[in-house]
């Protein structure tokens, strides 16, 4: 360890994993070190089972769960958007070839109760039982205007201005109604509260695109989920970094960031000291460089059975619109299963998760519980959500903020391109990814 | 190439001049103590490279060879450890759906002979069976400073049930591979999930994990 790197990563999660690749495909000297004896850190996948009833003091999981190997339980729900960037940059690093990924099967959207298949297309627009007759056509006629936005060209965007029309004011243009706003703010363009309502509509316009453009990948759902866990996507990059040169150390406990002039200048662990010029971390390495802004509920619970009412789906995604349940931030359902490898034989895992709002976290995410039927065991956390005090430059120590509570991994990828920007100087320069190196002679 | 998908389609894709299109696609990685010449080993089957002093691995995601097996064509998709063995930090990912191993042990250093029983052990821990896995006593070509004999390594092996051969990477190194190709099951497919797919490729596309199409 008592060498000198250009960075030192600490710790294993995907943001920590993403950039460690990044930097050593730049020519980066870096070490990447975790306190755990696994990869991952918050967005790693437990395995076996009885590791994840002994994390949450539960007693010895029975028989019926099958072998405890069979299972990779993610403690973050997430899933990636088919068309997305998270998509982009496995695809551009090539990590991809290192996992393999199952569509999810349904994407639905709850109201009054009940929950429906998330419309996305104008077929089934017309077919879908969350709108009446006329707002069908009122909805199909927003969505061909969405769909025909060209940024740059004034003349498709039918005298409203994505640039300068709030999403609000196009939603009126098209006369949609408070349940349509709903489910295409928060099911379609995948916003967690109702703030883009007054920003100007191009975000939400791009959203929608995302979502579409991703469904229409691969079909079902416009999200991909990996084989064996999420847990997979850290150790993905973590190997890409490996690959291109960096050094990886598990289970090594970090005791102090050496500081010289409010710069960093290495990273002490016992008795040994790595010198560096700079250090990439989550918030967990240094408490005292970011503050809590906020808190997540996330709810595991193992069943034996799909969800309800989801055609038997064996993957599937409910999204819960703040307003059908009188709150300000959505719920989430997300639920994955055997054929994913991540649970044994016949069993189920699903995740309900949402932006803590008041003392009572559990109380909140009910709706999304009460969509499940019988829950055979159910872990809850409530995690804390962490920002980085300062971005860095001065002490040249970035660091990333935790997982939030949305579905999939734009904010994840954008956190990590930003951190890059602000340690590098520089966009991430995918044309240093030896795409053909050590690859088949195609 | 990233965006293109493996093994389904590289039957059909890749004809391989005759008339049996079958190919077979194994996952094979490579375990062992740092600079016991796992990637020097590779490389010579690959590329019949060899350098005397090979720098570590840089660069190479996976090595890929096709082998001929009387009428199958088997094609070893090679994984190597990316130095991740060094401070014991292999993800499991490296050793998931792995159908074969070659553990490798230097003859002059009997440190890298304990080493590699404990690798064997990791295996059986982490990888799915069933899996061939193969021991190499490497740098053979260094006898004269022989540690390890080959009766002790046998022994081993055999109470092990692992192939063993003594290999040199300034020597021929294909005769371990064309062993473990013999002895893995080239069956018909089982038929995989359809819906699998890799980023990038067209959603038909399949793995074929381990069997033939």
């Amino acid at each position: 360890m008592d060498e000198e790197y250009d960075a030192i990563v600490l710790g294993t999660g995907l943001k920590e994993c993403i950039l460690s690749g990044m930097l050593s495909v730049s020519g980066k000297k870096v070490l990447h070190v975790d306190r755990n004896k696994y990869y991952g850190g918050e967005s790693a996948s437990i395995t076996p089972l009885e590791e994840l009833f002994t994390r949450f003091g539960a007693p010895a999981p029975d028989e019926c769960y099958g072998r405890g190997r069979d299972w990779n339980v993610d403690l973050i729900p997430k899933f990636l958007m088919a068309n997305g960037s998270l998509v982009k940059l496995l695809i551009h690093t090539g990590v991809t070839r290192y996992l393999e990924f199952k569509s999810v099967e349904g994407s639905y959207v709850y109201k009054g109760g009940k929950i429906s298949k998330v419309p996305v297309d104008q077929k089934e627009a017309l077919a879908s039982d969350l709108m009446g007759m006329f707002e069908k056509r009122r909805f199909r006629n927003f969505l061909i205007y969405v769909q025909d936005v060209r940024e740059d060209d004034p003349k498709t965007w039918k005298d409203m201005d994505p640039h300068t029309c709030t999403m609000q004011q196009i939603y009126d243009k098209f006369g949609l109604d408070k349940n349509t706003q709903d489910f295409t703010g928060h099911a379609l363009a995948l916003y967690r509260d109702d703030e883009y309502l007054n920003q100007t509509a191009i975000q939400t316009v791009r959203r929608i695109k995302l979502y579409s453009d991703s469904l229409a990948r691969y079909g079902k759902s416009p999200y991909l989920y990996p084989m064996y866990g999420l847990g997979e996507l850290p150790q993905g990059f973590a190997r890409l970094s490996a690959i291109y040169g960096g050094t990886y150390m598990l289970d090594k406990p970090i005791d102090e960031i050496v500081m010289e002039d409010g710069r960093v200048v290495g990273v002490r662990s016992g008795k040994e000291i790595a010198k560096c010029k700079q250090v990439y971390c989550d918030p967990s390495y240094v408490p005292d460089k970011v503050e809590k802004t906020g808190q997540v509920i996330r709810c595991i619970c193992l069943m034996d059975h799909p969800v309800p009412n989801t055609r038997d789906a064996l993957s599937t995604q409910i999204i819960i619109p703040q307003k059908q349940v009188g709150r300000k931030s959505d719920i989430y359902v997300s639920l994955v299963s055997y054929t994913h490898q991540v649970a044994a034989k016949g069993w189920f895992i699903a995740m309900v998760s949402t932006t803590v709002e008041t003392d009572n976290p559990e109380n909140e995410i009910k709706p999304g519980l009460d969509l499940l039927g019988p829950i055979r065991q159910k872990f809850v956390s409530v995690s804390d959500y962490y920002e980085p005090t300062d971005d860095g430059i001065q002490s040249q120590i970035f660091i990333s903020a935790s997982y939030d509570a949305t579905t999939h991994f734009e904010t994840t990828c954008l956190d990590v391109l930003d951190i890059f920007r602000r340690g590098t100087g520089e966009d991430f320069d995918f044309s240093k990814v030896k795409l053909d190196l050590g690859d088949e002679e195609q | 190439m990233a965006n293109t998908p493996r093994a389904g389609g590289a039957g059909a894709q890749r004809p391989n001049g005759t008339v049996q299109n079958k190919v077979c696609q194994f996952k094979l990685v490579l375990l062992g103590e740092s600079a016991v010449g796992k990637s020097s080993l590779v490389l010579r089957f690959v590329k019949g490279q060899f350098h005397e002093y090979q720098e570590s691995t840089i660069g190479a995601a996976f090595l890929t060879q096709p082998l001929r097996v009387e009428d199958t064509a088997v094609k070893f998709e090679i994984w190597d450890t990316a130095g991740q063995e060094r401070y014991h930090s292999l993800a499991p990912m490296y050793y998931r759906g792995a159908q074969a191993a070659i553990v490798v042990y230097d003859i002059p250093n009997q440190d890298t002979f304990g080493r590699a029983k404990n690798w064997v052990k990791e295996l059986h821990k982490q990888a799915s069976p069933p899996i061939v896995i193969a021991l190499a006593g490497n740098k053979a070509d260094l006898a004269n400073k022989r540690v390890v004999e080959f009766e002790e390594a046998q022994q081993y092996a055999d109470e092990n049930r692992l192939l063993i051969m003594e290999t040199s990477a300034k020597t021929m190194v294909n005769d371990i591979f064309l062993a473990i190709a013999k002895k893995l099951p080239k069956s018909e497919a089982k038929g995989g999930a359809a819906e699998e797919h890799r980023v990038g490729a067209v959603p038909t596309q399949q793995r074929a994990s381990g069997c033939c199409k």
